[in-house]
């Protein structure tokens, strides 16, 4: 899961970052509105974290703009709590909105939701054959006993169950999985692949040559 | 008493008192004349029957070659019989009876007749007509008349110098059925008038109270919270439409005024959720696992630039708001503000480094009369926004010079400058020129400034070459 945070107060920006990516998520930031909206235009999120003030350009015109082209989530983050700024933050195409100050576990869940959500998955658990995936404790069963996986790796898990059927390409994995930072060229997926076979089963991933990796439905 | 308390009510009972005690005044007048008038007509009647009658009892004239006598000095027969015998002169009178060409006046058959009645003082003799209603016409004795009935009957006496006593009378029942008639009418216009009056009354106090009515129901609204409110005002010009007016201005500068407090409060309130929005994220964040000693630093030090952020913020609060309240005491010292700039400069330096901004100070020193610390914090600020604000290798250029009994300084910048549809606005609180916030400013600083130049009995005015260059121009008394 790739999410963007657009914020321009930097020690918010990074203790966001930090604890998205500790929660296993592949994180982008942008610290003005400008590079928010290019980078929201630029690669399909699962989802964007867009604060309202921001220099340049404000939330509510990348939201505007980003809108015209993509449906990816979007929460907003604001510091304003009057029922008309929401109105207009839902209005605008918003999916979700928080007033700041927030508590972390509230923008988890709720990203949690829009991901969910996004992806047409209306409760917390996949269950695909022996393995049972439960997304808001974020930890997967086989054979009703938990298994224990990086957080990376269950990043990959869950976005594989996700798209359940669909073959998922090496550039998705790259674009989803992985932030700006981490090269696409490395063997890195084919590492996280392999240790999910050794935990769940090696059926659990077919390959396919070429394409890329998918959970048969 | 509710009733009493309204204006409108206490306004229409005086004016319907006075009303009725017009209006009876007039009918009484009216009734008082109409009854002169009935009753004048009436005792002119009885005045001219009283002539008749003296006239018929004049001693009679001498009598005639024939000796014959007058008819009426001789007694019918049979009638007072204990009479004595006729005397001459004065001769006594016997016997009365009204001559026959006179007699149409006390016709008995006539719908409202008179009557009459003679009294001889000396023999104590009586002669009335048949009609009298003092005296029974039976016995011819006199009855006593009850009050009531008396009182519809009008008499006037006459004494003659033959010490005979005339009365006439007659009844009044009709002309006092008239006047009952009358003032019925009159009370009955009267009243028709009062109720037309005090309708008229009501609806021109109602009129005229209306605007205070709507007066009072804007100013019930505005105390109930909804400021918006306006009186609407109908007549511009009368006294009320005036009051209103005032009114008006007053609401709509209290609505400002609070709206500006809301605005205050609201942007406060906004400026802090940032900071603490930072240390909840930076503290939930560490906390959920065990970290290294660099990590919860780093953690640490965020937390500390938050609550520095936040300090910075309540101080520029409170310092507003005791210049807000005339609290803020000021120091009268005399130093020198060129010293001082020097040393705001030196101040700023390392910003200025960092930007890539000269600056350049142009003046000798001048003493003026003031509070150094709060002027330092002024030029600090404007310095501040002046590298902010300009464009990387720009120049901040600072003049003092005295111009007519006052200090003059001004700071001007190369950067961007300000649209001029922004520029009354920049000393506004919380205003800044981009919308987002940076950590270093929290567009408070101009605000403050304003305030503490405006203490010193200066000015602070700024002017802009949009694309080109910011200038501010402080000027404060010597």
């Amino acid at each position: 899961m790739r999410i963007l945070i657009v914020e321009d107060e930097p020690d918010l920006l990074a203790s966001l970052a930090r604890a998205l990516r500790e929660e296993g998520y592949a994180v982008d930031t942008a610290a003005d509105g400008e590079d928010g909206f290019f980078k929201a235009e630029s690669y399909d999120y699962d989802a964007v974290v867009l604060d309202v003030m921001l220099p340049k350009l404000d939330g509510w015109e990348i939201l505007r703009r980003v809108r015209k082209a993509k449906r990816t989530p979007v929460l907003m983050l604001t510091a304003r709590d009057q029922t008309r700024d929401r109105v207009k933050g839902l209005d605008t195409g918003a999916d979700d909105y928080l007033v700041k100050p927030f508590d972390l576990p509230e923008l988890f869940a709720r990203l949690r939701a829009l991901i969910r959500r996004s992806a047409d998955k209306t409760t917390n658990r996949i269950e695909i054959g022996e393995v049972l995936i439960d997304t808001a404790a974020r930890h997967v069963l086989l054979r009703d006993k938990p298994v224990e996986l990086t957080a990376r790796e269950y990043a990959l898990v869950e976005f594989l169950a996700l798209h359940r059927g669909e073959v998922v390409t090496r550039t998705q994995f790259y674009e989803h999985l992985f932030d700006e930072n981490e090269s696409s060229l490395s063997n890195l997926l084919d590492v996280h692949v392999s240790n999910v076979r050794k935990k769940l089963g090696a059926e659990f991933i077919t390959t396919r040559r070429g394409h890329g990796y998918c959970i048969e439905g | 008493m509710k009733i009493f308390n309204s204006i409108k009510w206490r306004l229409q009972i005086w004016y319907g008192l006075i009303f009725v005690i017009v209006l009876a005044g007039f009918g009484f007048t009216a009734y008082q004349l109409e009854r002169g008038r009935l009753l004048g007509r009436i005792d002119n009647e009885l005045h001219r029957r009283v002539g008749i009658l003296a006239n018929a009892l004049r001693p009679p004239p001498p009598r005639d070659l024939n000796g014959n006598e007058q008819p009426f000095d001789r007694p019918p027969p049979g009638q007072f019989p204990d009479d004595g015998p006729p005397r001459h002169p004065p001769r006594p009178l016997l016997v009365f009876h009204l001559p026959p060409e006179d007699a149409h006046f006390f016709d008995p058959n006539e719908p409202n007749s008179f009557y009459y009645s003679i009294q001889d003082l000396h023999g104590k003799r009586n002669w009335h007509s048949d009609n009298n209603p003092n005296y029974d016409p039976k016995s011819l004795l006199a009855i006593s008349v009850n009050d009531s009935l008396r009182l519809t009957y009008r008499e006037i006496e006459n004494l003659l110098p033959s010490d005979k006593e005339i009365s006439v009378g007659c009844s009044i029942a009709p002309e006092l059925k008239e006047l009952r008639l009358t003032a019925l009418k009159l009370a009955g216009f009267g009243g028709i008038v009062l109720i037309f009056g005090l309708a008229g009354g009501w609806w021109l106090v109602s009129r005229a109270i209306r605007p205070i009515e709507d007066i009072s129901a804007t100013a019930v609204k505005i105390s109930a919270g909804d400021l918006s409110q306006r009186i609407n005002i109908a007549e511009a010009g009368s006294e009320l439409g005036q009051l209103a007016g005032v009114l008006n201005s007053t609401f709509a500068r209290l609505e400002a005024a609070f709206a500006q407090q809301q605005q205050f409060t609201s942007d406060a309130a906004h400026e802090l959720r940032t900071p603490v929005s930072v240390m909840l994220t930076q503290t939930q964040a560490a906390l959920t696992r065990d970290r290294d000693a660099a990590s919860y630093k780093q953690t640490v030090e965020a937390c500390q630039r938050a609550a520095q952020r936040m300090r910075k913020l309540i101080e520029s609060l409170l310092a507003l708001a005791r210049f807000d309240a005339g609290q803020e005491v000021l120091k009268r010292l005399r130093f020198d503000l060129r010293a001082t700039i020097g040393e705001c400069v030196e101040l700023v330096k390392p910003l200025a480094d960092e930007h890539g901004v000269k600056i350049s100070v142009a003046g000798g020193s001048l003493e003026i009369t003031g509070d150094s610390e709060r002027l330092a914090q002024v030029v600090t600020n404007l310095l501040t926004n002046a590298i902010q604000y300009n464009r990387p290798e720009g120049e901040v250029r600072v003049k003092l010079e005295p111009q007519g009994g006052l200090a003059v300084l001004t700071v001007a910048d190369t950067g961007q400058g300000i649209a001029a549809e922004d520029l009354p606005r920049v000393f506004e609180r919380f205003y800044r020129a981009d919308e987002s916030r940076s950590s270093a400013n929290n567009g408070l600083g101009l605000a403050i400034s304003k305030a503490i130049v405006e203490a010193h009995g200066g000015t602070i005015e700024v002017s802009s070459a949009e694309g080109a260059a910011t200038t501010f121009t402080v000027r404060l008394p010597v």
